[in-house]
């Protein structure tokens, strides 16, 4: 079966969530809720997807997307569900509602159609009870978790009687379709990330009540130290919300075994219940266990004393027991004071807990694993982080914590859960035997190809790595993938190893697996250069990037770029030179030099200007395209998603985009070597350019802007220095400017603006406090 | 004999063409100082220096100072020279006049300190640690401590000490084990014993005021658990007049290779009364409010005993008749030439010249941004003088000292065996130059401090204050004719300390030891470099007025000609510094300690 269209029934903040994805995907979708009982009665569900368009962040990944989604009731519109492939139901938790609307939709919707609940906590079995047998074939769990289009997680559980392709359509769908990493979960309460989720927060929350430890010492280690994100456990309760927190408590001790660890760990604390019952339910609410107190015209940061339950100055925290241990968690579990403690009770709990729920809530421990990372955001699964303190120490650890050691600890008996073998990543099973870790088809990663082989070449900054088929791929490994010399070193050496294209290698692809494709050049040097005035070299660093950048575009084999996250800067520029760009759907491109004072100077400002020139759409004439090109990149704009990228022209029409970023390597491996096979370099552009007449038209532009203070007195001078290179210098509309004057015309721009007082302020400023200065 | 001529017609040259202080007039507060106001104060501290305080400095090294029951005695006169001295008002140069100060600028003082550190450096410790007290009071005392403590610094009538050093702990001062004990009225008891307290007992004034490193019983270990208390030797009375002893001690002093007439003592505190200074456990941060500038002071010490090296020197060699020039008699109706014709006596002299004026310029610059960042009207411009003021004290403080025992030692070369001789007087200086190498932080320390903490600070800020302005002076200066024979090598010299900075500064962040290992070299290095840039800003100074025909013509001309040699002869040594620093930690350290 194949999902074309789909509906999605209820259009609360998932619901909507998740329209609105089907939406991302290129899906037409069907939003309904109830009636409204007065005016148009479908206002709920056209609310919501009004609501969409406003949330932050954007749950659409262009607006235009919003003409996707259909809303509509379920009094007037059930005739909708006829058409559609897949509807996903979620609505209130509650078990007889759930029931009477599925009666009300089974004999409406296409036959053979899937229909999925969005329930996080009500079994399986329960939802069908009752509902007829084609229902009962045709029905699956499908657990988002939110927000839908940025959290990774699905949960997807099948029934007895669920249609195996129909799950397995549906699964194949939300992976390659929506981009989700989908974990098959058993029927079991909390299916896997929540069933460990919400232990690990009641734990954690108790042991620092316990320890009387502040909130935040309690989030400076239950964060970072353990590869969770910083926001730890309570600022991770506030995002989620205060009062959501008893309903999962309650839904979970309904449904729950007799024996589950969670019960014996169940607590309400007077301070928590305190605060729900006044309204600080987190963010959503007058605030949490931290919030921002404006009250006398400041922002002050505050946090709740977990005793007195009262607001105070809330402090930053430097623990040294997390310094002293630096990234060995055993040092942390063992560190001497209650912090340490703290730690060791927490991993030893949760660890614990989660090793004794396989093959309960799973078959596998990667499945485990898969769901805390993609579902909770953690760095390393629960297994992963019982191999980074070794499962015999992990044992002793239970021991000592009075806590039974898991089946699954003893079954490892010392051997870790995880090992490479023959370059292949393998798990420890039930059984006691290790298997491979097998990836979906078609998922190509890295990270696989590096514990497989070691890379052809590298450097401080960057490594090569042979990915198979003749394609040789770039991976940057600076810190934040800043681009700096090395980086530009091994694009040197890729291009030497690549030669002509006709000989070992064919297709260059520049890829990697950070959360931030890259976020530009590296600052902290270019700062420190300037700082002692170091022109030539920062010059010739201008310049090596320009001819390193050309040297990729006119190469004579294909390069593709495969970005995700952030692309910034000189990270955006590599891409805006790529023969191909196949975008992860969240890559986030932008020219943002503007902000630390500079112009895009390897080549950005000449190639950007080069597409807007081209695009078939603008208005003809030759300001359109410069007063373009001057727009995007004095606004430092920024694309929100790749479908954006597009309409911003950073990315080009015939660019892809992959939803899944498991599949993103593949996708640009498949399209490199497609490339490959007639391949033939782009021609040189010509630029017909207006010169000074140009540049005072811009001006006066600008003047405008300064005189509405919407520009700074250096926004002035740098966006002065932009309009000089894109109206082409002294150039004059007879004599048509080659690529090389216009890079020349970039890096004059660039060596006049590093020099001024102004835009080293701006690096400066950019550097200590990571955002850009309004001077 | 030794002699002494302080060197006015050069500390104009600076103050009026190099530094330009008649912009001092302009900063608040300093409306009076004008050119002639300073050029006469100065006149009249030359006076002081040649005539008072230099004919003791001979005399005060061979009598030193004497230790009997307690009492230190200072050598014969000077006692006197100190009551003309603070009854000129000296003490209160450039003190606030609220306490009763003269309130000129910190430059001036600067400039003083030389003639004084070259006339008689034993006695320019007294006011010299009096001064660094009284800026360490003013900026953290309490406003009753103040009023009662400032005004007797200022008027010279009490003197100030820093007691920071004890028996095992000089440079790792979190190691200080002296105690205070918070007592009812709010004051303290100070218990513990000061090592190398300069000026820490004496007969020069009525009272001295200890300023002491402490811990209070509820102090965090190491330099955050220190706090600076204020301990006088004489508990005033309600009436401002000394009182009773308080529990304050000289136990001994000490026998030093120099600077004898200053006296060193061993202090010993015990339940000794004193007053909490700033804030508990703060008191690091007064002390090297104390510090900066005591090693700026210290730098000037350098400066001044290279001075006065440098014109025994030239004396010396111009009288002193012996052999003939290499290229024939120059003077055939005397029975030899003076040793001044020979190359080498002239590489000596000069070498000693050039750095002297060049560090003279160069601590000019300094003393008027300490000026700048305290009275310029605009935040930005006085946060820019004190970030140079920060990145340029270690390297004063290391390289004119440096420069000082040098100078001493060509001054005692160029006297042969007569240098040798105690009465000649200049092994005098040698021997008076070598603690200022040490002192107020090691000269190793001082590099430390140079890659350690300026170097990296804010990713290389501090730094843009020099590195800016060499810049933009040489690329204007190489395009002009009559200047690019000084501004090339210097440029050449530039690049090698910019290469330098940028490869230290990025090894240093992955292996502290390889910064470690390039320290002293490197701030040798910048220190040469930024002598060089004085020197041009000398040479295109001079040129000018030769152009112009204004002034004195055979002083100009003798700044272009020393400034050839700087270039030429002296600024190269950068070439070598710059290969060593190249060569790394490994060879310092691949040698085992056992193998030593």
């Amino acid at each position: 079966m194949q999902i074309k269209r789909a509906a999605v029934i209820g259009s609360g903040v998932m619901g909507s969530g998740i329209a609105a994805h089907f939406a991302n995907a290129g899906i037409p979708v069907v939003l309904l809720d109830i009636a409204s009982k007065e005016g148009d009665r479908s206002a709920i569900a056209k609310g919501a997807v009004q609501k969409l368009l406003k949330a932050d962040p954007a749950p659409f990944m262009h607006p235009k997307n919003a003409k996707l989604v259909t809303p509509g009731n379920l009094e007037d519109d059930l005739h909708l569900l006829a058409e559609v492939d897949w509807i996903v139901e979620a609505i209130v938790e509650n078990p007889a509602i759930k029931a009477d609307l599925y009666t009300r939709i089974d004999p409406v919707r296409k036959e053979g159609s899937v229909v999925s609940s969005n329930t996080s906590t009500i079994p399986l079995n329960v939802l069908v009870e009752g509902q007829s047998e084609a229902f009962q074939r045709d029905f699956l769990i499908t657990h988002f978790f939110n927000p839908p289009r940025y959290m990774r997680l699905l949960e997807i559980v099948g029934g007895e009687k669920t249609r195996p392709d129909a799950l397995a359509a549906v699964a194949d769908f939300c992976d390659r379709n929506l981009g989700k990493g989908v974990v098959r979960c058993k029927d079991t309460p909390g299916f896997i990330a929540n069933r460990i989720g919400v232990y690990w927060i009641q734990t954690a929350i108790n042991a620092a009540v316990d320890l009387g430890l502040t909130v935040e010492e309690a989030d400076a280690i239950v964060g970072r130290p353990m590869g969770i994100p910083k926001t730890g456990v309570f600022g991770l309760v506030d995002l989620v919300g205060l009062d959501l927190m008893p309903h999962i408590a309650k839904s979970l001790l309904a449904t729950l075994p007799e024996n589950d660890a969670y019960r014996a760990a169940f607590r309400e604390h007077p301070v928590i219940t305190k605060m729900i019952a006044e309204g600080y339910t987190g963010r959503k609410g007058k605030g949490g266990f931290y919030r921002l107190n404006r009250a006398g015209g400041q922002k002050v940061k505050e946090a709740i004393d977990l005793t007195t339950g009262e607001y105070r100055r809330s402090e930053k925290v430097k623990l040294e027991s997390v310094s002293a241990a630096g990234r060995d968690l055993k040092a942390l579990a063992d560190f001497p004071d209650k912090t340490g403690q703290y730690a060791r009770k927490v991993l030893a709990q949760t660890l614990a807990y989660a090793a004794s729920l396989v093959p309960e809530i799973a078959d596998s421990i990667v499945a485990v694993d898969e769901g805390m990372r993609l579902g909770y955001n953690w760095k390393h699964g629960p297994f992963e982080l019982i191999d980074r303190l070794g499962t015999a120490w992990f044992a002793d650890l239970c021991r000592s914590e009075g806590i039974p050691v898991p089946a699954l600890v003893e079954t490892a008996a010392g051997q870790p859960f995880y090992r490479v073998e023959d370059g292949k990543l393998q798990h420890l099973t039930t059984a006691g035997v290790y298997d491979n870790v097998v990836r979906p088809e078609g998922v190509l990663l890295l990270s696989d190809i590096k514990r497989a082989s070691k890379p052809v070449w590298k450097n401080g900054s960057a490594s090569l790595w042979d990915i198979g088929d003749g394609v040789l791929c770039v991976e940057f490994t600076s810190k934040m993938n800043a681009v700096d010399g090395d980086i530009m070193a091994a694009y040197g050496k890729a291009m030497g190893l690549i030669g002509d294209g006709k000989g070992q290698w064919k297709a260059l692809v520049i890829h990697n697996e950070a959360d931030n494709f890259s976020v530009g050049a590296n600052l902290g040097l270019a700062l420190f250069a300037l700082n002692i005035g170091m022109w030539p070299q920062i010059e010739e660093m201008v310049e090596g990037g320009q001819r390193t950048y050309r040297a990729l575009k006119y190469a004579p084999f294909p390069v593709v770029a495969a970005p995700s996250g952030l692309a910034l800067g000189g990270g955006c520029e590599i891409l805006l030179h790529s023969d191909h760009v196949q975008a992860h759907a969240e890559t986030y491109m932008g020219l943002v030099e503007v902000g630390v004072g500079l112009i895009p100077a390897w080549g950005g400002c000449t190639e950007m200007l080069a597409r807007y020139s081209k695009n078939p759409k603008a208005p003809k004439g030759l300001m359109p395209p410069i007063a373009t090109a001057f727009e995007t990149i004095s606004l430092a704009k920024v694309a929100k998603s790749a479908a954006e990228a597009k309409d911003l022209m950073y990315l080009r029409a015939s660019d892809g985009i992959t939803m899944n970023r498991d599949r993103l390597l593949a996708d640009a491996k498949a399209k490199a070597l497609e490339l490959a096979q007639s391949y033939t370099p782009p021609e040189k552009t010509t630029y017909t350019l207006p010169g000074p007449t140009g540049r005072t038209a811009l001006e006066l532009f600008l003047e405008g802007f300064a005189l509405q203070g919407k520009a700074t007195p250096h926004d002035q001078v740098v966006c002065g220095a932009l309009a000089e290179v894109l109206t082409g210098g002294n150039a004059d509309i007879t004599e048509p400017v080659t690529e090389e004057r216009m890079l020349g015309l970039e890096r004059k721009a660039f060596m006049e603006l590093v020099r001024t007082s102004g835009t080293i302020d701006r690096v400066e400023h950019m550097l200590t406090t990571g955002k850009p200065l309004r001077n | 004999m030794p002699i002494y001529k302080a060197p006015l017609e050069d500390v104009r040259f600076v103050l009026d063409e190099i530094v330009g202080a008649d912009k001092l007039a302009q900063l608040p507060g300093y409306e009076d100082a004008t050119p002639d106001l300073i050029n006469q104060v100065l006149e009249e501290g030359a006076k002081l220096c040649e005539e008072v305080l230099f004919p003791l400095n001979q005399s005060g090294d061979e009598e030193g100072c004497t230790f009997e029951n307690g009492v230190v005695r200072t050598p014969k006169g000077f006692k006197e020279a100190y009551d003309t001295y603070i009854a000129a008002g000296w003490q209160g140069l450039s003190c606030d006049p609220n306490y009763g100060g003269q309130g000129l600028p910190k430059l001036v003082n600067t400039m003083l300190e030389e003639f004084i550190c070259s006339a008689n450096l034993s006695f320019g410790m007294y006011p010299g640690l009096s001064l660094g007290a009284y800026n360490a009071l003013s900026m953290y005392g309490s406003e009753e401590l103040k009023q009662r403590f400032l005004g007797r610094l200022v008027d010279g009538t009490w003197s100030g000490t820093m007691c920071l050093t004890e028996p095992h702990c000089g440079t790792d001062l979190g190691l200080i084990r002296t105690k205070a004990v918070p007592q009812e009225d709010g004051s303290h008891k100070i218990t513990g014993t000061k090592i190398f307290i300069s000026a820490g007992e004496h007969d020069l004034t009525e009272n001295i005021l200890h300023l002491v490193l402490a811990r209070l019983p509820d102090a965090p270990a190491g330099t955050r658990g220190i706090s600076l208390f204020l301990v006088p030797k004489f508990l005033p009375k309600d009436d401002g007049t000394p009182g009773p002893r308080n529990g304050v001690a000289c136990g001994s002093i000490e026998h030093k290779m120099g600077i004898k007439a200053s006296s060193t003592c061993v202090m010993n505190f015990e339940d000794a009364t004193g007053w909490l200074v700033g804030e508990p456990h703060k008191g690091m941060r007064a002390m090297f409010v104390m510090m900066n500038a005591a090693r700026l002071a210290v730098g000037i010490q350098g400066l001044g005993l290279a001075e006065v090296s440098y014109q025994n020197a030239v004396n010396y060699a111009r009288e002193r008749l012996q052999g003939r020039s290499l290229k024939g008699a120059k003077h055939p109706d005397k029975p030899a030439d003076p040793i001044i014709v020979h190359p080498d006596v002239r590489k000596n002299l000069l070498t000693a010249r050039a750095y002297t004026e060049g560090a003279r310029a160069l601590g000019a610059l300094v003393g008027y941004h300490l000026d700048v960042a305290e009275r310029h009207p605009d935040p930005r411009t006085r946060k820019e003088a004190d970030e140079f003021v920060q990145l340029m004290t270690p390297i004063v403080k290391a390289l004119f000292t440096d420069i000082g025992f040098d100078a001493a030692n060509i001054a005692v070369q160029v006297h042969g065996g007569h240098g040798f001789i105690w009465e000649t007087g200049v092994e005098q200086y040698v021997r008076d130059a070598r603690i200022c190498q040490i002192y107020e932080g090691t000269n190793g320390i001082q590099a430390l401090d140079l890659v350690g903490r300026k170097l990296g600070q804010d990713m290389g800020r501090l730094l843009r204050r020099f590195f800016h302005p060499v810049a933009a002076d040489i690329e204007t200066d190489m395009e002009k004719e009559e200047l690019a024979e000084f501004a090339l090598p210097l440029a050449k010299a530039f690049a090698k300390l910019q290469q330098a900075t940028a490869i230290i500064a990025q090894k240093g962040l992955k292996d502290p030891e390889e910064a470690g290992a390039a320290a002293s070299d490197y701030l040798r290095l910048f220190g040469l470099v930024a002598l060089g840039w004085m020197w041009l800003r000398m040479v295109k100074a001079a040129q000018a007025k030769l152009a112009a025909g204004e002034g004195n013509a055979a002083f100009y001309d003798a700044k272009v000609k020393t400034a050839r040699f700087y270039m030429a002869k002296l600024l190269p040594q950068t070439n070598a510094l710059f290969i060593t620093i190249m060569a790394g930690a490994k060879p310092l350290m691949e040698l085992e300690d056992a193998a030593f």
